[in-house]
């Protein structure tokens, strides 16, 4: 009960306070598409927070929605005027899918362009790039990956990412094994009248999910995995700020 | 100890001048690097020496005993690979280049019939046809030599091998669309005989071949029968790069190739069940061939060899004109000397090969005729529609599903099929574009249905019940949210190969660019279509 009390304090300023920028704003709502032309992945994800009355754009989430389903929204109220699709932008934003079908909405661009497609930070190099050298003396070091409300799955241009960066600094240093925790936010969280929980078995699966792709990257250092739940909130930097992401992750732990 | 092939690659690596044979004066306008091969370097230095074994390797065909021979390869008939041997089809003509040759077949496990049945490798992947195998030249061994052609041995090329084999209509499949019978096991196993625990269930709903039902036959049985064109054996340093170190699609990082502990692209098979050629020649010849005793490790180094060596596409269109002039870079020859596995999106972009043919100086264009500049001007919009004409991609698993793009997505051709030369996917490519499963693929009396059912989770777009023609990448990972999953092929040598998709649903390349008219409401307009036709007919 505490730890849902404590949960429930972290989404509590959103819902009263998202109009202004820099706040934190969770809901769940079906998502509807703005079909703007700018090129390749420039069409924009909207959603309606219900209890606020506010269309937001989600459309800069790592992961983006599905038109069938729900989504829960967890971002923060940026500065960006809401030229590009027509809604407040959140950034940086996540929106999880969620199983509760939707009717797809799809509308129209009208005035809106959406925006321009850019290779986003978090974009591997193809293999023959070479990754940045390391020198020792190396100690333990903890790489974090994080994942969608709900889901193990590595997150293109962003896990993938965060892997790479992971496997290169430990082909390099070496240790003499890899510790996988997989994270599952198993507290129960209230948000647009919906309890939200991950089952706990998801602990083990984003373990055994990050595990693998490890085996495969290093495959001359052991694995082990271990598992966690009732995660808690991180300030890694790689969670953009997002409590709600910080809690959904896996940590890989290089023990020398 | 060394085989036959073996020894002969050697020599042959001592005879670089034995290169490129006939592709002289082509060769001369490709721009080298220190990224190609040792041969082809030093062939550079060897100009001369080409130019002899340019009359070698006519002298290597007349060998063969006819001054031309047949467009078929039979085999064991012991033939001469030239170093290039073109072929014309309905669209122009195809090129087939093999690096360092000419090549003995003689012998060579390719080309001989190491199997029960007759059959060879070069049986099913023609050099004529892209290497791979257009229905069209099925027929033409029917009408030609009959059910006894190897092609038709019951194992694969007949609807089902207790069917009667002298019969037309027991091979209608292979006839009629090009497909061979692919028996997967179910439930479903691993490359290496390890099961896999499936979390869908499978009944057969329709058996129009019976080769999904009755005695030994069908799921209960252990068997499932699927219906699939031959893949390409050529280019094959494309099918086997990898690009990048994850299979976005999948959500892992690519697996290790079991022999060599190397990455593995994932391309190599339509349903990915082998994951490198060893085990794709282990698969093919105890099933296509019916060997009876697994091909020896240096059979294996043999076969391998010769695939890492041919290369093979258009040359020239159907007005006659190559398809590597004024500035356009069509051809094998281009291919043979670029590096695989580069995304076009940040590099070369895919099929900017003909890029030169947007702008044709009005003095080149004098030299042609009307009909002939059109078309080259055609197939220059239809690459640029081809990578520039967004539509909206939706409900297709493996794209719009956990990758994080969103159902839809807004992209073009160049989304999926986005390597720099060959047009398939720098990661691995098992996607479901609806070609084998309800409610996209057409209709299809004249092949199984197969109902599946989901335990676990639903699929995400086909919901718990899914219908399909075949169940594609699922009859390997077992998971219920790959069914309809088809690895995209590459687009090369496409006029020599009708006709298309893994389950032959196009019979020719307009009826590609019409089903994706059809799946995803794209909007073509009809020079859009021609266009993209053009394109295609010229790869």
């Amino acid at each position: 009960m505490k730890k849902l009390a404590f949960v429930l304090a972290l989404f509590a300023p959103a819902e009263a306070m998202a109009q202004q920028t820099g706040d934190l704003v969770s809901f769940v709502a079906c998502p509807v598409y703005r079909d703007t032309d700018s090129g390749r992945k420039s069409g924009c994800w909207l959603s309606d927070d219900v209890a606020s009355g506010n269309r937001y754009d989600v459309s800069q989430s790592p992961y983006k929605p599905d038109a069938g389903f729900e989504v829960l929204v967890e971002g923060r109220v940026s500065a960006e005027p809401p030229t590009a699709c027509g809604a407040a932008v959140l950034a940086p934003v996540r929106t999880s899918r969620l199983t509760t079908p939707c009717i797809r909405h799809i509308i129209p661009a009208e005035q809106y362009k959406g925006r321009k497609y850019v290779l986003p930070r978090r974009n591997n190099d193809p293999m023959g790039v070479p990754r940045p050298a390391f020198t020792g003396p190396f100690t333990d070091r903890t790489f974090t990956t994080y994942f969608e409300f709900g889901r193990d799955f590595i997150v293109y241009q962003y896990d993938d990412w965060l892997l790479d960066q992971a496997a290169n600094w430990i082909r390099q240093a070496r240790p003499k094994k890899l510790v996988v925790t997989g994270f599952a936010a198993t507290d129960p969280v209230v948000l647009s009248g919906r309890t939200l929980s991950e089952p706990a078995e998801l602990a083990k699966n984003r373990a055994e999910m990050i595990a693998q792709s490890m085996r495969r990257l290093v495959p001359d250092i052991p694995v082990e995995t271990a598992v966690q739940t009732g995660a808690q909130p991180t300030d890694e930097a790689e969670a953009d700020g997002l409590p709600g992401q910080s809690r959904r992750r896996a940590e890989i732990h290089a023990v020398f | 100890m060394e085989a036959p092939g073996g020894r002969k690659w050697k020599r042959l690596h001592r005879q670089p001048e034995l290169c490129y044979p006939q592709d002289f004066t082509g060769f001369n306008r490709v721009r080298m690097s220190s990224q190609l091969p040792f041969t082809a370097l030093k062939f550079r230095r060897l100009a001369l020496f080409g130019a002899m074994a340019m009359a070698g390797a006519a002298v290597a065909v007349s060998a063969a005993g006819t001054a031309k021979p047949d467009r078929w390869w039979k085999p064991g008939e012991g033939r001469v690979f030239p170093g290039q041997i073109d072929y014309p089809n309905e669209q122009g003509s195809l090129r087939t280049i093999v690096v360092g040759a000419p090549l003995k077949t003689k012998g060579h496990p390719f080309f001989e019939p190491v199997g029960s049945n007759g059959r060879a490798c070069v049986t099913c992947h023609q050099p004529a046809d892209a290497m791979s195998l257009s229905a069209s030249s099925a027929q033409r061994q029917w009408e030609t030599v009959g059910p006894n052609d190897p092609l038709f041995a019951a194992i694969d090329g007949s609807n089902c091998p207790n069917l009667p084999q002298d019969k037309r209509e027991s091979h209608s499949l292979l006839l009629e669309r090009g497909l061979f019978r692919i028996q997967r096991p179910w439930p479903v196993k691993q490359y290496n005989g390890d099961p896999v625990t499936p979390d869908f269930t499978i009944e057969v709903v329709r058996d129009p071949t019976g080769c999904n039902s009755g005695p030994g036959r069908g799921p209960q049985a252990g068997n499932i029968s699927v219906y699939r064109r031959p893949r390409p054996v050529a280019n094959m340093k494309y099918l086997l790069a990898t690009g990048f170190p994850f299979d976005p699609k999948q959500g892992y990082a690519l697996p290790l190739d079991p022999d060599d502990g190397k990455p593995q692209s994932g391309n190599i098979m339509s349903d990915n069940r082998a994951g490198n050629l060893r085990i794709q020649m282990e698969d093919a010849s105890s099933s296509h061939l019916q060997i009876a005793q697994r091909l020896t490790p240096a059979q294996i180094r043999q076969v391998q060899d010769f695939e890492m060596r041919v290369y093979t596409a258009q040359q020239a269109d159907r007005n006659g004109l190559a398809l590597n002039e004024l500035g356009a870079e069509g051809g094998p020859a281009k291919l043979r000397d670029s590096q695989p596995g580069a995304l076009g999106s940040i590099g070369k972009p895919v099929w900017s090969e003909f890029a030169a043919w947007e702008k044709i100086a009005p003095a080149d264009a004098a030299k042609m005729t009307p009909e002939q500049l059109a078309f080259r001007q055609s197939v220059a919009r239809g690459a640029r529609v081809f990578r520039d004409k967004t539509f909206l991609i939706f409900d297709s698993a493996g794209i719009t599903t956990q990758m994080g793009f969103g159902n839809p997505v807004r992209n073009s051709c160049v989304f999926c099929h986005n390597m720099s030369q060959m047009g398939n996917d720098v990661a691995p490519g098992q996607v479901d574009l609806g070609t084998t499963t309800l409610p996209f693929a057409d209709p299809r009396a004249d092949l199984p249905m197969f109902r599946i059912t989901c335990l676990k989770a639903p699929h995400p777009y086909y919901g718990r019940v899914i219908y399909t023609y075949d169940p594609g990448f699922a009859l390997t990972s077992g998971k219920c949210a790959d069914v309809g999953k088809i690895t995209l092929q590459s687009l090369r040598g496409l006029s020599a190969r009708a006709p298309y998709f893994s389950s032959g649903l196009a019979k020719d390349l307009r009826g590609i660019v019409d089903y994706y008219e059809r799946r995803y409401s794209i909007g073509y307009t009809e020079q859009e279509k021609q266009d993209l036709v053009n394109l295609m007919s010229v790869l």
